[in-house]
């Protein structure tokens, strides 16, 4: 049996708008997806913001209602068998938010292992162990309002880890931390798949998903646009190569003629500071460098680089330059 | 089945000590200060010193009983709205409705401390008149005065938990905790001899919490015996347990509708 298996799920918005005029609008943020996680597996979601990775988390969790179709964590129903899948699974969403700030960290350990029914006996010993776990058993009878980003981030991950779930779904873990706070999450991810646990990870961080996840789904405007090993996917571009352009203050024009030659496969434009980075995907290589230097005469042009393309590079050109 | 209790009995009395310490805004020694003893006893000298010059000095101990059982509201209502209603701005709601979590000892355990912090707030008040208002007290039987505001406290608390579970719809703790407050300074008849108010008022004070709390306490003070208050306190708890009901369906439509429409982290 499958960990986690979900069919044809969809979920849309209606959030009203206007007070006295009031309409509403339709937003589809999971547009009919299917997938399934084996036991022990790390499986990644990947999409740019608003892709329709949090709904699906929330959906799993049993925190929100699908529109159609069904999802069931080791075969309960989500929905209708929610008393059932609520003490297989943990979780946390991604940000601060979602602890309370005026308990230590212990304290708020203490509290959800009641409300998850952990034996007073168990979680005697389970809390140290989790505070160690996360790194933070020094910390633990702070309050939580002191805490780091990062170390509130570790604390919602021993808080999903109390009741010892089989299933885990961290959406998001390492968003707005810093890269060492990042680093300690992943570690902490690796400890639980080294634990046998099955994890749903989304994320929008490329290298994130591709040193952790076994399999990736790539969700775009709520549709999975792609569902592979993460090798697998980087197929999608084995052909391209990745010129790395740094210019700066290039005008939306010479972006737009770029885009139109037919050598150039996809174009993304980071901004980084003062400056502009072009990865553009071609199956040219390196002869393409002369035609697009010459698109970009008068501008000021920093370093070039080609590369072979990573994992990244296969989520840009399925998501399109829309991603992040 | 017995285990389950045990642990529904945990979770009632861990989650009454910690969200009191983790929700109740005021729980710092300056804003506990302020809003449970210096407010309460400008409340009352206030309402006492108006009330005497409208109607005598005779009429002292009305005002003085009926604030000090009002202070109960204190507690009943704001404590008890911020530690339901606080959930919703630490985010923590979509953490709470994923366990499986026994809601009603979640729901009503939240008051639990509420309900000790409010019996302190009344004595309080009661202490404030006698040593700074010349309260008698002598022909008061202090058991059955006791078991008065006990009662007062847990229905008040009740009427408090069916206000927190409203706070979650409206997202507006204080506007719901001032409102009700106030109105119930009218209603309870703390201030106002509930006979001259207009009929439909009268219904309305005589199905709210505290009115018959405020009616019994200043009987067992005047020296009547706990017989000739009995039915007002029978009715006084049951209204606080009709009231607990209600918050309680209302916080489980809350949790339904959150989950249907995907609101359950708006702030």
């Amino acid at each position: 049996m499958n960990a986690i298996e979900v069919d044809n799920l969809r979920r849309i918005y209606r959030p009203v708008m206007g007070i006295f005029r009031r309409k509403v609008k339709e937003i589809v943020a999971v547009d009919d997806i299917s997938f399934y996680v084996k036991p022990g597996e790390l499986f990644g979601i990947l999409g740019p913001n608003g892709a329709g990775k949090t709904t699906t988390v929330k959906i799993l969790v049993t925190i929100l209602i699908p529109t159609s179709g069904s999802a069931r964590i080791q075969g309960f129903d989500v929905v209708r068998e929610a008393e059932k899948v609520r003490p297989r699974i943990g979780f946390i969403l991604g940000g601060e938010r979602g602890l309370y700030w005026r308990l230590s960290g212990v304290d708020n350990l203490r509290y959800f292992a009641s409300l998850y029914h952990v034996d007073p006996g168990i979680s005697k010993s389970r809390i140290p162990y989790l505070m160690e776990l996360v790194g933070l058993e020094d910390r633990g009878k702070e309050k939580v309002e002191g805490y780091s980003r990062g170390m509130k981030q570790r604390l919602h991950i021993a808080r999903a880890l109390l009741h010892d779930p089989d299933i885990l779904f961290l959406d998001e873990p390492s968003i707005g931390l810093d890269p060492i706070g990042a680093r300690e999450v992943r570690e902490v991810v690796r400890n639980l798949q080294a634990e046998k646990k099955t994890i749903l990870l989304t994320t929008h961080y490329m290298f994130e998903a591709d040193a952790l996840c076994q399999r990736i789904a790539v969700i775009n405007h709520g549709k999975i646009v792609a569902l592979d090993t993460p090798e697998a996917l980087k197929e999608v571009v084995k052909d391209l190569h990745i010129i790395e352009v740094e210019v700066f203050g290039i005008p939306s024009e010479v972006i737009e003629r770029l885009q139109a030659k037919g050598f150039i496969e996809n174009l993304a434009v980071e901004n980084v500071e003062q400056r502009q980075v072009l990865l553009i995907q071609t199956a040219r290589g390196s002869e393409a460098v002369p035609d697009i230097l010459a698109i970009l005469n008068g501008l000021r042009v920093g370093k070039i680089s080609v590369r072979e393309p990573t994992l990244e590079d296969a989520y840009v050109r399925l998501v399109g330059n829309k991603g992040e | 089945m017995f285990h389950s209790l045990l642990l529904n009995i945990r979770l009632f009395f861990r989650g009454a000590v910690l969200s009191y310490i983790a929700l109740f805004r005021w729980f710092t020694p300056p804003a506990y200060l302020a809003s449970k003893v210096i407010a309460p006893l400008s409340y009352m000298l206030f309402f006492v010193v108006l009330g005497t010059f409208a109607t005598g000095k005779e009429s002292a101990s009305f005002y003085i009983i009926g604030n000090s059982v009002q202070m109960a509201a204190m507690s009943g209502i704001y404590g008890v709205t911020m530690s339901i209603g606080g959930d919703r701005w630490d985010g923590t709601l979509p953490y709470l409705f994923a366990t499986p979590a026994n809601r009603l000892a979640l729901f009503v355990g939240r008051a639990a401390i509420h309900v000790l912090d409010g019996i302190l707030g009344v004595f309080l008040g009661l202490f404030w008149g006698i040593t700074l208002l010349g309260l008698d007290v002598s022909k008061t039987d202090p058991l059955v005065l006791s078991v008065v505001i006990l009662i007062t406290t847990f229905s008040t608390s009740g009427f408090g938990l069916l206000l927190g579970a409203l706070s979650l719809l409206t997202r507006n703790i204080m506007f719901v905790n001032n409102t009700v407050f106030f109105l119930l300074l009218i209603f309870s008849g703390a201030n106002l001899n509930l006979s001259l108010l207009p009929e439909w008022m009268q219904t309305i004070s005589w199905s709210l919490p505290l009115t018959r709390g405020i009616a019994s306490a200043r009987k067992i003070i005047s020296g009547s015996a706990f017989i000739e208050i009995a039915p007002l306190m029978g009715t006084e708890f049951l209204i606080g347990v009709l009231y607990i009901l209600l918050g309680f369906l209302l916080f489980r439509w809350f949790e339904f509708k959150a989950k249907r429409k995907g609101t359950l982290e708006v702030m």
